[in-house]
């Protein structure tokens, strides 16, 4: 049982779940109704005007309403909106044990202790059917949810299911019930309306309870006489089913469960218990010690089920259903119902691998609760809590997805929580000893490990290591060092969720999110008031959460907020983006795309990636009092100010942020007298006069404005200031001013005025205006003041300002990147977003055991050595290791004593050069002479010097070099072609070679060209080096051999005709041999752009030594061959010229229509039916006179010498 | 088995995988005991062997220092005057005799190491084949595998998993046994260097590994990418230029530079010594045709 809610009160009589929010009504023995937040755990509201204990009380499943029964007889309607008891329905003549509204007539039954089940209207207000006929208290009555049936449970023992179909019938307008109230005394007694069907006859003590299954036509009871009775009906009749023994006092309420196959009843005996509906055996029992259990309550849309007791009432649910998942790469392993099933992301794909439990196994919260996979081996780790903690490991089979029904005999093994902590490797956690044992795939131990803390549960925390819980702190322990890496305190940690570059850690407790660096280093911590459900790490480092009702984010630095709210709880896998992959509780995954621009713009904020500010800023619609606000509290004012409208806050802001020029513009707009105020004291601050003096201006502070002009110089406008002064017939600001201004007689007439003359005189005489204090002195008369003596006066003139107006000068750090990136439109937005690197997890191995390792090649090779040494082996086997491996004296005098050393190995090369017969491998595996000597049977090849970089590059091409022991001689490895997953081990394939075939046709391709550019020098290296290499190629089908044969010959022709062409451009001097070598050109078989350039050019040479008939004989040849229109027209004009005169001007040796070869020494032409002889590798023809030689044209073979032909395949050996 | 934290194993991890200078940089532990304090020494000393400042080495471990220091001493002046390593020999083997220090664990390597030098694999496995540590074992599969004898390799392994499966030595043996054994196994060897580079950072060591066993499997053009990367890291690896010269070979770039370079910093280098070899070999080759 899992608790979600408890509350302590008065005894709870009845209980109602709302269909759609999170609430419960609990009607308490003291009177008291109290509606609940179950999942805030808060008290919302209470209801008090029943008198004595409520027994029943319903929600309405539409409307604001609920409906209560008491002991005072009544039964009230209330709507809980407007906190009002709507009405008061009395009929009833004793208590009233339940009530429950219809799901869609606007009806309410009741069951009362008068012996009555009442059916009354709650819209008339009336009762509209008293149905009579048990014969004690009726404990109990309700509708059926979808048919026109009551049931009802009564201390006369019997349970009644009424037919309550013609009542419908004469209630279709609310008009009939009032015609029918008349009646209803009638009715009272022996109506029609509804009629008795059934009565289950069974129980041998009073009924307390009886419902109807919500589906199925099944119904069941429970009694004072303990039991629970399962009964079914048909149309005709009813029976008893079967009776649930096992409570040890009276049954109070019994019930269908909304969403499994299974009964849940509660008792007296202070238990609830819970039962197989279809085997009608019980599963499990919840006891508590104190309390009588009197009511149940079930969820209509969720699996929650709550109980009502002495003290109080609680809320739970039988089974988690957060399903159990594991995250690799884009692909998401979960367990749903029997199955281990597969979704991918990208696809979003989702199927079923392979099942994982036989069905009809008692199954309440023994499903698997955590789900570990290694993505190399293809294994997946389930643990449940079957058998008090336990694990079992299946390998998943290759393309196994979504056949065989067949469960596995998966491999099993007890233990508190088992994780992978690396490809082949996993942790068990043994919770009595505190001790990890860390297992292979076969599930052998490989090693034991305590732990450094009492530990009740393990999470992967990076390959090799752990990360440990126990009840008030995590540690991350290292299994090989036995360190430990990190420590931290935290509450109880349910959920461990990894950043996926595994760099921080989220740690989630009931209501606290804490997040750590890879070393438990704290990071932050976040409370929930709710509970937190789930989280995962989006790409940029935002933790991504949900809580009960919330999906939410948490920045590193610990700031979070609301994305958006949940109707239903969510279970997150993945965020990728915009996108939260989640589980709902029914283990379907689900895509939910969020708007991530307000974390996305926190973290932007928060990283100082400013231009990526900007560009949000400019492109969404962020908005929003939290927003400013958070930006004002995070020290970004001036970032805010690019959201708000309102101007007193833009003023605000823009005043916060120094801003003058914003904050101008807007104080302008507002133009109260309080804002020029402030802005006048921040421009003084900020040295801006202008602004201060604009500001002063505005408000009309003289004061304050004749100071500044004062203390900027400004005599101007600090005597326009006296003028205005004086016309506002300000004495004191007049006064100010002149003083200010150094003006004398301004003063002294001031005072003049103001009637204070002995002041005016004295400033007169004191600065020796002496006519003005005459004057005034007579005005005086005798009371002419007198001065001080020997006093010099001077006068009091104004200090001149340092700097004179203008504004001081600031240092704009925040423009640079703020205003000045704003105003710049359009610049760049684009931040580069790191790709998300699917971690590419390679092809499953294909293990062969080692066991069956196969030896035979070596062995068979060795056998004979190996016979004599096998006794003298036997003493290291019997070896073995000594347990003690630190203390080598133990085995010191073993290895003293007999020892004999075995016999080298054949290296690989030599097992190459046994089985070979190809030159190629031969000269990989570095025995050249086999090799040479192979080429000259197979190819009369002689001359080796061009082929000796070849030979060198075959043999250190062989071998790889692989450093073992530090500063101990390296290994070589031998490198073997044709290498496949499934080659065994220990069988030599033949050695790779550095040449295939495939090098050899890109070489012919860039001898192609170099021969169309021209290039014939480079050409002609390019077709030699293919010509070399041929013979120390290998090619694996036969019709490769014919294709490596063909290109001999053709590559064969290009060295000819390029040899000639050379020669031709050596031979300046004599035309008639250019003609003669250009002409036999034009007769090695080439590609048709090759033999259309030789046709032009021995036309070409022809035509100019005017041998025109010759060139016609070119140019016809080359007009067949379709060429571009340029050549076509020298062609044709060749043409045209020869026609006019048919001769040659010189003798060739060139016959063109007699068929022949040419000489690959001498260049001359070997006509049809003429002796010749050949090179036995490249097929190149000679005269007879050259037998003995090395070709000309391949450099290798001797001319006319007997060999067997090209051998370069081993399946021309086979 | 030993409960206590193992202090060395970060030491002895970046000495196996080849990461020297972490090594060294990391030597300073608090509070270790003698033996581990040794054995320290001993893997510091090996490092800076590795990295190739024998006189440093020389200089640095006198006559008083513990026998196991001693024997790396030995290593160091074996490998940094190959004109005087008959001496040394002699030294070593007097040593060995010795029936108090003979059986020292670092003294029967460093044996082991001098005598595959020498490639006296008898010599040699006359001191490692009782095994006692780890590192003995290993050099027991390296010396069987270079002797082409895998069964022995493979017995050898058996003990080293039996002892301690997960072991950074024991991981690298067999690594090293898979890639002898050659066909299906290497992809287990791949595995292995691949998972030493998630779990450490990445050395010239492990990526020769998976470049060898790319090269292995015949996929040439991961191998380069990797050896390039280990070049980056140290451009005078003999190891990473030597396979650089055969992946070369094998996707037909030139490998000339490579096997200069080579010839250069490392005259000995096994790959030096089988072209100049082979060198001969052909002209004798031709001269036998002929």
């Amino acid at each position: 049982m899992l608790t979600k809610f408890e509350t302590k009160s008065n005894r709870v009589k009845g209980l109602t779940f709302h269909p759609k929010r999170p609430w419960i009504l609990a009607s308490l023995h003291s009177g008291v109704i109290q509606l609940w937040d179950y999942r805030m755990g808060t008290l919302i509201d209470r209801f008090d005007e029943h008198e004595g204990p409520v027994r029943g009380v319903h929600f309405h499943n539409s409307q604001p309403l609920f409906v209560s029964g008491g002991d005072d007889y009544k039964i009230k309607v209330w709507n809980y909106k407007t906190h009002r008891c709507l009405f008061t329905l009395l009929g009833h003549l004793d208590y009233i044990r339940t009530v429950q509204f219809h799901h869609e007539n606007p009806w309410i039954v009741s069951a009362s202790d008068d012996q009555t089940i009442r059916i009354w209207n709650w819209q008339s207000r009336t009762c509209i059917s008293v149905l009579t006929g048990h014969n004690h208290y009726v404990m109990c009555a309700s509708f059926h949810p979808k048919e026109d049936l009551v049931v009802s449970a009564s201390l006369d023992q019997t349970v009644r299911v009424w037919d309550i179909g013609s009542l419908r019938k004469k209630t279709v307008s609310p008009a009939d019930d009032l015609m029918r109230f008349t009646q209803m005394n009638s009715d009272l007694f022996g109506g029609v309306d509804a009629i008795v069907k059934y009565v289950l006859e069974g129980h041998d003590r009073g009924v307390n309870w009886a419902s109807f299954h919500p589906t199925l036509p099944l119904i069941v009871s429970g009694a004072d006489d303990r039991q629970v009775k399962l009964w079914r009906m048909n149309e005709t009749k009813a029976w008893e089913v079967d009776t649930l023994r096992g409570h040890m006092n009276n049954v109070s309420s019994v019930m269908f469960h909304a969403k499994q196959d299974i009964i849940v009843s509660n008792s007296e005996d202070k238990s609830i218990r819970v039962w197989d509906a279809t085997k009608r055996t019980g599963i499990q029992t919840f006891r508590r010690e104190h309390d009588r259990f009197w009511i149940l309550a079930v969820h209509p849309e969720i699996n929650l089920l709550a109980a009502g007791h002495d003290n109080g009432m609680i809320v739970f649910k039988l089974e988690r259903e957060r399903p159990a998942f594991a995250l690799s790469g884009d692909s998401l392993f979960y367990a749903k119902d029997r199955f281990l099933r597969y979704y991918e992301y990208s696809t979003q794909k989702d199927s079923q691998v392979i099942p994982i439990r036989r069905p009809g196994t008692p199954s309440l919260n023994q499903s698997p609760r955590t789900l570990s996979y290694s993505p190399t081996e293809n294994a997946v780790l389930i643990c449940s809590d079957l058998d008090g903690g336990s694990y079992e490991l299946y390998i998943i089979p290759k393309d196994s997805v979504g056949r065989s029904d067949v469960v596995q005999d998966a491999k099993r093994g007890t233990g508190g929580s088992a994780v992978f902590i690396a490809r082949n490797r996993f942790a068990v956690l043994e919770k009595s000893t505190s001790q990890v044992l860390v297992k292979n795939l076969k599930n052998e131990v490989v090693k034991k490990s305590s732990l450094p803390i009492p530990t009740d549960a393990i999470f992967y925390a990076g390959t090799g290591n752990l990360l440990c819980r126990s009840e008030d702190k995590v540690v991350i322990f290292d299994l090989q060092q036995r360190l430990v890496l990190g420590e931290l305190q935290t509450p109880f940690v349910r959920y461990v969720v990894w950043s996926n570059d595994m760099e921080s850690v989220a740690l989630l407790s009931k209501h606290t999110i804490i997040i750590a660096s890879k070393k438990l280093v704290l990071q932050c911590t976040l409370h929930e008031t709710i509970r937190v459900k789930s989280g995962a790490w989006d790409d940029n480092g935002v933790f991504i959460y949900t809580t009960l009702n919330h999906i939410k984010y948490c920045l590193p630095n610990g700031d979070s907020g609301i994305i958006r709210t949940l109707d239903v709880p969510i279970y997150i896998t993945k965020v990728s983006g915009n996108t939260i992959f989640c589980l709902d509780r029914d283990g379907k995954n689900r895509a939910i795309t969020i708007n991530a621009t307000e974390y996305v713009f926190k973290l932007a904020l928060l990283r100082k990636k400013y231009d990526h500010v900007m560009s949000m800023i400019r492109n969404s619609q962020l908005c929003g009092q939290a927003m400013i606000a958070y930006l004002q509290q995070k020290g970004f004012p001036e970032v805010a100010l690019h959201f708000v409208e309102d101007e007193r806050i833009r003023f605000n802001l823009a005043l916060e942020s120094g801003n003058i020029s914003v904050a101008v513009a807007s104080a302008t707009q507002i133009n109260d007298k309080d804002l020029w105020y402030r802005l006048g004291v921040e421009a003084l601050r900020q040295g801006n006069s202008g602004i201060v003096e604009f500001a002063y201006q505005q408000t009309k502070n003289f004061e304050r404005l004749s100071f500044l002009y004062l203390i900027t110089g400004n005599l101007d406008k600090l005597s326009k200031l006296m003028k205005i002064a004086e016309v506002k017939n300000n004495v004191m600001g007049q006064f100010h001013n002149a003083l200010y201004l150094g003006d004398v007689k301004e003063r002294v007439k001031i005072l003049e005025n103001a009637g204070h003359l002995p002041l005016a005189y004295i400033t007169a005489s004191v600065h020796g205006l002496n006519d003005i204090a005459e004057r005034l002195a007579t005005e005086l008369g005798d009371n002419v003041p007198s001065l001080p003596e020997g006093k010099t006066p001077s006068l009091l003139m104004p200090p001149s300002p340092v700097m004179c107006g203008g504004d001081w000068p600031l240092l704009r750090v925040m423009r640079g990147i703020f205003e000045g990136g704003l105003e710049s439109a359009g610049r760049g937005g684009a931040v580069d977003e790191e790709e998300d690197v699917e971690g590419d997890w390679g092809e499953e191995l294909d293990m062969v055991d080692v066991d069956g390792m196969e030896n035979r090649d070596i062995e068979a090779l060795l056998n004979e050595e190996e016979n004599d040494e096998e006794g003298g082996w036997g003493v290291l086997d019997d070896l073995e290791l000594p347990p003690e491996l630190d203390t080598p004296k133990a085995s010191a005098n073993a290895r003293t004593s007999v020892f004999v050393t075995p016999t080298q190995g054949m290296p690989v090369s030599q097992i190459w050069s046994q089985k070979s017969s190809l030159a190629a491998e031969q000269a990989a595996a570095g025995s050249f002479d086999t090799a040479m000597r192979l080429l000259h049977r197979q190819l009369g090849i002689k001359n080796f010097a061009p082929l000796k970089s070849m030979f060198l590059d075959l043999y250190s091409g062989s071998h790889s070099y692989l450093r073992a022991l530090s500063s101990s001689p390296v290994v070589p490895l031998a490198i073997e072609r044709g290498w496949s997953e499934s080659s065994s081990p220990n069988v030599r394939g033949p050695p790779a070679l550095v040449f295939d075939f495939s090098q050899l046709e890109e070489k012919l391709k860039s001898g192609y060209k170099a021969t169309t550019s021209g290039k014939f020098t480079e050409a002609l290296r390019l077709f030699l080096s293919i010509l070399h290499t041929i013979p120390l190629v290998v090619v694996e089908s036969r019709r490769e051999v014919d294709e490596v044969k063909e290109l001999v010959t053709l590559v064969k022709e290009y060295v000819l005709g390029l040899k000639m062409e050379l020669k031709r451009r050596e031979t300046k001097d004599d035309p008639v041999r250019q003609q003669e070598l250009a002409a036999y050109f034009t007769h090695c078989n080439l590609q048709a752009p090759h033999l259309r350039l030789a046709l032009l050019s021995a036309m070409g040479v022809c035509y100019k030594a005017k041998n025109l008939a010759t060139a016609y004989n070119f140019a016809k040849r080359l007009l067949e061959t379709n060429p571009v229109e340029s050549q076509a027209k020298m062609a044709r004009q060749v043409v045209q010229a020869a026609e006019r005169n048919m001769t040659d001007e010189t003798k060739l040796n060139y016959d063109f229509r007699n068929p022949f070869v040419i000489c690959g020494s001498t260049y001359v032409p070997i006509y049809r039916g003429q002796k010749d002889i050949s090179c036995p590798y490249c097929t190149a023809r000679f005269v007879p006179g050259q037998e003995g030689n090395i070709c000309t044209v391949c450099d290798l073979a001797v001319i006319g010498a007997d060999a067997s032909g090209l051998l370069c395949s081993p399946s021309q050996v086979r | 088995m030993a409960a206590g934290p193992d202090h060395l194993f970060n030491l002895r991890n970046n000495f196996y995988l080849g990461a020297y200078q972490t090594a060294i940089n990391n030597s300073e532990i608090p509070n270790l005991s003698p033996e581990d304090a040794v054995e320290r020494d001993c893997l510091v000393f090996r490092s800076y062997i590795a990295l190739g400042s024998y006189q440093l080495v020389i200089s640095e471990i006198d006559d008083a220092a513990a026998t196991s220091l001693q024997a790396v001493k030995l290593l160091a002046m074996y490998l940094s005057s190959p004109a005087n390593k008959e001496s040394t020999i002699s030294s070593l083997k007097e040593w060995l005799a010795d029936s108090t220090i003979g059986n020292n664990a670092i003294l029967r390597l460093i044996a082991g190491i001098i005598f595959m030098h020498e490639e006296d694999y008898n010599e040699a496995l006359k001191h490692t084949h009782a095994g006692g540590t780890m590192d003995l074992h290993a050099l027991n599969v390296q010396i069987f595998i270079k002797m082409n004898r895998s069964d022995y390799a493979e017995k050898q392994l058996r003990v080293m998993q039996q002892y301690d499966e997960d072991h950074t030595l024991t991981q690298l043996a067999s690594a090293w046994f898979n890639l002898a054994v050659g066909g299906s196994k290497i992809q287990e060897a791949y595995l292995i260097f691949q998972d030493f580079s998630e779990k450490y950072p990445m050395t010239c060591l492990i990526l020769n590994g998976k470049a060898v066993s790319c090269m292995q499997m015949g996929n040439f053009d991961e191998a380069e990418t990797l050896l390039l990367e280990a070049l980056n890291k140290d451009a005078k690896d003999p190891e990473t230029l030597a396979n650089l010269v055969v992946c070369s070979l094998h996707v037909g770039k030139s490998s000339s530079r490579y096997l200069s370079q080579l010839k250069l910093s490392h005259p000995g280098h096994v790959l030096v010594k089988r072209v100049s070899s082979a060198e001969d070999n052909f002209e004798r080759a031709v001269q036998s045709i002929a």
